[in-house]
């Protein structure tokens, strides 16, 4: 264990810090002069611990355990929970552990038993441990670095002081004893352990404390099995004892009493010892395992030590096999005895060993993503545990360039899939760093940052091995994420090719959920960069999609929703409690919120503007923008602007009276914009949207009352040049939307000609309007009806008028598409599972007729 | 010019013999290095079994050089298999040319085969000598002895992709050859073969699909800038769905030819005259929204005329990307012949927007918006009135020397009438799909979806 540490020349940083932390708890000890002693005998101590323990699962029914025997379980539990606390450094837990204790050793001295020895030895560790930290944080205090990582909370360091005290309290009370440990130790373990042994007749398999250090390795393991284990039985790991030692642990696995943390250690301890290639990846394979298994529950997560112990496990796996190719580790072998050692020359050419890396990989990276999911985001828990992404993106890379080499197509296209998961949403700089350390790895895959020059064409290929692969769930979440990274940087033209050219519309609803997701993501991604880039338009209909949900954060995975009408079931929650994207990756709904709302305000104003009559005021371009203009309309008093809707309801009021320069104030005073990257272009271009909006919606609205108006004046109005007036006069002009106007070249004004309607007309076209949109309505129900083909016919009518028209018209259909789902899910009472079954059925349907 | 020159963008989609012309032409023009066109000349002709054009050009080449012997040799060998290719493709001709023979063959080609087997005693192989004599014909340059060869082999063989490929081979003979009225057909014929093998759904098909697809629309414009109806034909196919589709995903740069055509075309669709379907009448503005959306991937002096004139409205910009595009298709192969004609009805369409805009024209300002001196001006937009619709709305007045234009606007009725005219005919075609559903009551299965990913 220690020895693979050593190897990795790059520790991660935030996984470094423990290690680190004992290292240095070492050197205290070392120089309190009980160094080896204390820290063999923490040890030893949980060794017995776990000895006992298991002991007392296996006597359950043969006899049963003395009080004495409990109660010093009791005590050793508690003792060992405390080992744990030290090792993360959680003076908290310790203390309250440490009164537990304190309690327990009083109740012993009740019933007039001696003091354990274990308590003893624990009060040395805790104060040589005690020392160290406390040495660590005037350390820390003295160099006064902002370092916050390094010093300790202040929860923590308050808990730190007041231990201080306490521990300095009780060694008095046992100043005796712990003078005799230290100053000679074979002595007290000799008196201490003779007289337990005395003591504790009920437990004759009560190991006395060693004398001989050598032996403390290897002891705790073996007399688990061997029951005749007295103190100079205890034997080594030998090379001989691997593989039965593998067997019985694997024939433990996946019983309930079976003590995992104790197998855990059990296995490091045999990969120390483990000299072929072969054994030492039998030994990796199972503790590997071993570690995935530490957790029962699917709903918690690995803690963060274990997890990178396993992280680093996997990587000395790959790279002992990939320097080694004679070994290899398949999900399918023909079979072979597990208790022979098994080499090349026996087994004639590859030694294949039964395991399978992928499924290490996709637990680490599930495991990293569950602990994300956990940590309070706003933490800097959360900051030092994404600071092992880049340990992971190691390991996802090394595996990439494992396969590479052994030629796995399948394992490699999910190892591609997980690393362009880890770097799609990245901005470059991100990007960089995670490649950075490749290079020098021992089994660079083929696909570099540093090879390919820049993160664009880095998941180009990747994305296009994915493309190549023949799994359709890995091609089009291959698709997604490549859309989504050119959305990310501004290439709204690529992005769109690839989402439209996938088809990828017709077919998300039975699609999986997470991929549906990732769908909305790239969805949203997209109408970010149309926004970002001034594709007013475009941003407006694609960000409609998603919040005429009216869940956005659902939709997204990065909150729940609270239903009003319906209860979800637990599994459900959880279920869509583990969906959840973990915080970093999250896509800031305000901003969404913002963009749209503001791209939709550009759109609708001169929209409503224009419409004359009530009966055209049905036709809406963005209903939630529609109901909050409503809503702020009834508003009797309206204060100063606050939240960023506030804001845009305001602009958009002073957008209808013409005031284009208090709309773009208001809209340039929304704070959120600050996250929008290059958010100064982007306020440029607002306000030149603005203006003219405002110059459109200015004609629309005050036109009818000229019949001239000077071009000159309204480009001073709107500080526009005069020729952007007259070109967007000109356009307005040629698409008919002011039909009775033309422009007088010589005189620079604007021409309206005005024809009163008599009643009977107006009654007329009405007519002559709704009769077309009948028939329209007809042709949609007729579309709906044929179905898939219909929907086809659809598009390429739509690619008739430019992608842009197919575009919305495929939206159209997922839009209709979506309804339907959202009524099988009323009825069925599911969450996205519903919906999800429902494509599903869908499509089992249509594949039977 | 040379930045907007297309040929390196079109010379990959086309076949080496299609090419030397545009080379060809090339060599005339001053945009290129002559010596550099010559060189790559050379090389496309040291492909193809023209050697005495070969042999030629590396004369003009290296004026004091050897002619390769290669080049030699290979005469020698091709006289060869002339002779004996020629032997095998007469027996095959002899039979069929027989009168008795073409009296008897039908249209069932196994039928065919089984008869001229019986009789004549021809095998398949001997058929396919057919085949391999005309494109050895086709590899020397005698494109009407090659389309005819083919033809007769089409006509008895049953081997698919020989037959595709002498499509191909036919069509490119008949172009090189200038029969533009049997290229047009040859052309529609394999637009239909393409079409049609687009049930197939796998990956491939859609893939090498749309090569094809690249390919016709590229040798297409051969017969589209020659036929004298070509430039209809090319609206009509350009703007269907899959081939726009295609322009869009393998090959922006027809983008050019298809705006030039519809400015071409202009006066054809205003005036009515000759019979247009509905998609080239709105040509116009379908093109200026796919030059909206694909102004990222491929834009030129032409197709920003049309941007400039018809989504900026910038009459200025407009005028100068005129002047360069006039130039630009001076120097195109395709367009060469049309640059008057194109002048023209760009004038036209910037004429004819500034009307519909404007109600009192400064004519000196018309005319300089057209690169017109104020005279040519003036009866430039005579003419313009006299001939377009516009005559009874607009006046000169050269006291003020302005136009002045009066549209009345439109009658209500006529608002109406406009809006209600498509009705019963999209009705019926909603009941006539309603028919065609219930009388094939096995739904379609859903067509190939998967277009080629990048």
């Amino acid at each position: 264990m220690s020895g693979s540490e050593d190897e990795k020349p790059s520790k991660p940083a935030a996984g470094g810090k423990p290690m680190g932390m004992a290292r240095f708890l070492k050197g205290a000890a070392g120089s309190s002069s009980e160094s080896s002693d204390s820290d063999s005998e923490e040890e030893d101590e949980s060794d017995e611990d776990e000895d006992d323990k298991s002991e007392s699962g296996d006597d359950v029914k043969v006899t049963i355990k003395s009080a004495k025997d409990k109660r010093l379980d009791e005590m050793e539990a508690v003792g060992k929970a405390m080992d744990n606390a030290v090792k993360i450094n959680d003076w908290v837990a310790i203390t309250t552990e440490f009164e537990k204790l304190v309690r327990q050793v009083e109740r012993q001295t009740n019933v007039e038993e001696r003091v354990p020895a274990f308590y003893i030895r624990t009060l040395v560790s805790l104060e040589a441990s005690l020392n160290a930290a406390l040495a660590k944080e005037k350390e820390a205090k003295e160099k006064d670095s902002k370092d916050a990582k390094k010093k300790l909370n202040t929860a923590n360091s308050r808990a730190l002081n007041t231990m201080k005290q306490r521990v300095r309290k009780t060694s008095k009370e046992y100043e005796k004893e712990i003078q005799l440990l230290q100053t000679n130790p074979d002595e007290f373990e000799k008196q201490y352990g003779v007289q337990e042994v005395v003591q504790a007749q009920a437990a004759p398999k009560k190991k006395k404390a060693k004398t001989d250090d050598e032996t403390l390795e290897g002891k705790a393991g073996d007399d688990e099995f061997t029951t005749v284990g007295k103190g100079g039985k205890a034997m080594h790991f030998t090379v001989e004892s691997i593989f039965p030692n593998l067997q019985l642990i694997q024939e433990a696995r996946g019983r309930k009493n079976t003590d995992r943390a104790e197998q855990i250690k059990i296995l490091e301890k045999l990969l120390e010892v483990a000299v072929t290639v072969y054994q030492r990846i039998r030994i990796l394979l199972a503790l590997i395992s071993a570690r995935f298994e530490y957790n029962a529950s699917i709903y918690s997560h690995m803690t963060t030590e274990l997890w990178t112990s396993a992280q680093r496990e996997v990587d000395l796996l790959i790279s002992i096999l990939s320097s080694n190719p004679l070994y290899s580790v398949e999900e399918i072998t023909p079979d072979y005895d597990e208790s022979i050692e098994r080499n090349p020359e026996t087994v004639g050419g590859v030694v294949r060993t039964r395991g399978s890396i992928i499924t290490f990989v996709d637990r680490l990276d599930d495991e990293f993503n569950k602990s994300l999911q956990n940590i309070d985001p706003h933490g800097t828990d959360y900051v030092e545990r994404l600071r092992d992404e880049k340990a992971l993106y190691q390991t996802i890379c090394l595996s990439q360039g494992y396969y590479e080499n052994t030629k796995q197509e399948d394992p490699r296209s999910r190892v591609i899939m997980r690393r362009l998961e880890h770097i799609y949403s990245k901005p470059d700089a991100v990007i960089q760093a995670l490649e950075a350390p490749l290079p020098n790895s021992t089994s660079p895959p083929s696909m570099m940052l540093s090879k390919l020059g820049s993160s664009t064409a880095l998941i180009q290929a990747l994305s296009t091995h994915l493309y190549k692969s023949g799994n359709t769930v890995l091609k089009y979440r291959g698709m997604l994420c490549h859309s989504y990274h050119h959305a990310f940087h501004n290439d709204i033209h690529t992005a769109r090719d690839i989402l439209l050219m996938s088809h990828l519309q017709e077919m998300i609803h039975s699609a999986d959920v997470t991929t549906q997701i990732l769908y909305n993501r790239t969805l949203v991604q997209i109408g970010l960069c149309a926004f970002r880039v001034g594709l007013i338009k475009d941003a407006q209909v694609t960000l409609q999609e998603i919040f005429s949900t009216q869940r956005v954060k659902e939709i997204l995975a990065q909150g729940l929703h609270q239903q009003r009408h319906q209860q979800m079931t637990p599994e459900q929650e959880k279920a869509e409690k583990q969906r959840q994207l973990p915080f970093h990756m999250h896509i800031n709904t305000e901003l969404l919120e913002a963009a749209f709302l503001v791209s939709s305000m550009i759109i609708e104003i001169p929209l409503l503007a224009s419409i004359e009559s009530e009966e055209q005021k049905r036709k809406i371009v963005s209903k939630p923008f529609r109901r909050l203009l409503d809503f702020a309309d009834r508003q009797v008093f309206t204060g100063p602007p606050e939240s960023t809707r506030d804001h845009i309801m305001q602009a958009s009021k002073a957008l209808q009276e013409g005031d284009w320069e208090r709309c773009r104030d208001l809209v340039y005073s929304i704070k959120i914009w600050g996250l929008m990257p290059e958010a100064n272009e982007v306020k440029e271009m607002l306000a030149s949207r603005i203006q003219e909006a405002a110059l459109r919606t200015y004609l629309f609205t005050y036109g009818p009352h000229y019949s001239t108006l000077s071009l000159s004046m309204l480009a001073q109005t709107f500080s526009l040049s005069q020729k952007a007036v007259t070109a967007i006069v000109s356009r307005m002009i040629w698409n008919e939307e002011l039909p009775t106007t033309s422009l007088d070249q010589s005189a620079g004004v604007i021409v309206f000609h005005h024809v009163e309607l008599s009643r009977l007309q107006q009654l007329a076209q009405t007519l002559a309007e709704r009769v077309g949109t009948l028939v329209e309505q007809n042709e949609k129900t007729l579309d709906q009806k044929q179905g898939g083909s219909g929907a086809w016919g659809d598009r390429a009518e739509g690619a008739k008028g430019g992608r842009k028209e197919g575009e919305q018209t495929q939206e159209r259909n997922r839009r209709s598409d979506r309804a339907r789902g959202g009524a099988a899910r009323g009825a069925r009472g599911g969450g996205r599972g519903a919906r999800f079954a429902q494509g599903l059925g869908n499509r089992m349907t249509s594949v039977r007729t | 010019m040379a930045e907007y020159d297309l040929t390196d963008k079109t010379l990959p989609y086309l076949d080496r013999h299609l090419a030397i012309p545009i080379l060809a032409y090339l060599t005339e023009k001053t945009v290129f290095n002559v010596d550099q066109v010559r060189a790559a000349q050379y090389e496309l002709a040291k492909g193809t079994n023209m050697v005495d054009y070969t042999i030629g050009l590396f004369k003009e080449l290296h004026p004091d050089e050897e002619v390769p012997a290669e080049l030699l040799s290979k005469q020698e060998k091709m006289l060869s298999t002339y002779e004996r290719l020629n032997l095998e493709a007469q027996a095959v001709l002899d039979v069929i040319e027989n009168p008795e023979v073409a009296q008897s063959l039908r249209q069932d080609k196994l039928q065919n085969l089984q008869y001229l087997k019986e009789n004549y005693n021809l095998s398949l192989e001997q058929i396919t000598a057919l085949y391999h004599f005309g494109q050895f014909q086709y590899s020397f340059g005698n494109y009407s002895g090659a389309s005819d060869y083919l033809y007769h082999f089409r006509v008895l063989s049953t081997d698919n992709d020989l037959n595709l490929s002498a499509h191909w081979g036919k069509f490119a003979s008949d172009i090189l050859a200038g029969k533009w009225d049997v290229a047009v057909d040859e052309l529609n014929a394999l637009k239909e073969l393409i079409d049609s093998r687009s049930s197939t759904t796998a990956d491939t098909a859609a893939l090498s699909q749309l090569h094809s697809r690249t390919w016709l629309l590229h040798w297409s414009l051969f017969v589209y800038f020659n036929h004298d109806q070509g430039r209809m034909f090319l609206l009509e196919t350009f703007l269907n769905p899959s081939y726009l589709n295609t322009i869009q995903t393998s090959s922006p740069w027809l983008l050019r030819y298809l705006v030039a055509a519809a400015v071409l075309s202009r006066k054809t669709t205003s005036g009515g005259t000759t019979m247009t379907s509905s998609r080239v009448k709105h040509a116009l503005k379908d093109i200026i929204k796919i030059i909206e959306v694909s102004s990222y991937q491929y834009h030129d002096p032409i197709t920003d005329f049309l941007k400039e004139l018809f989504l900026e409205f910038d009459f200025e910009a407009a005028q100068r990307e005129l002047a360069t595009a006039v130039q630009v298709v001076e120097n195109d192969f395709f367009l060469r012949e049309f640059a008057s004609e194109f002048l023209d009805n760009a004038r036209y369409l910037i004429s004819e927007a500034y009307c519909r805009i404007h109600h009192k024209i400064d004519i000196a300002d018309l005319s300089e918006r057209l690169n017109l001196s104020r005279d040519e001006g003036e009866k430039w937009i005579v003419n313009l009135i006299r001939e377009t619709k516009m005559g009874s709305d607009a006046k000169i007045d050269l006291e003020k020397n302005i136009i002045e234009i009066n549209r009345p606007p439109l009658p209500v009725y006529q608002h109406v009438i406009e809006k209600t005219r498509g009705l019963s005919f999209r009705t019926q075609a909603i009941g006539a799909a309603l028919e065609k559903q219930t009388a094939a009551q096995v739904p379609e299965s859903q067509p190939g979806v998967v277009e080629p990913a990048r």
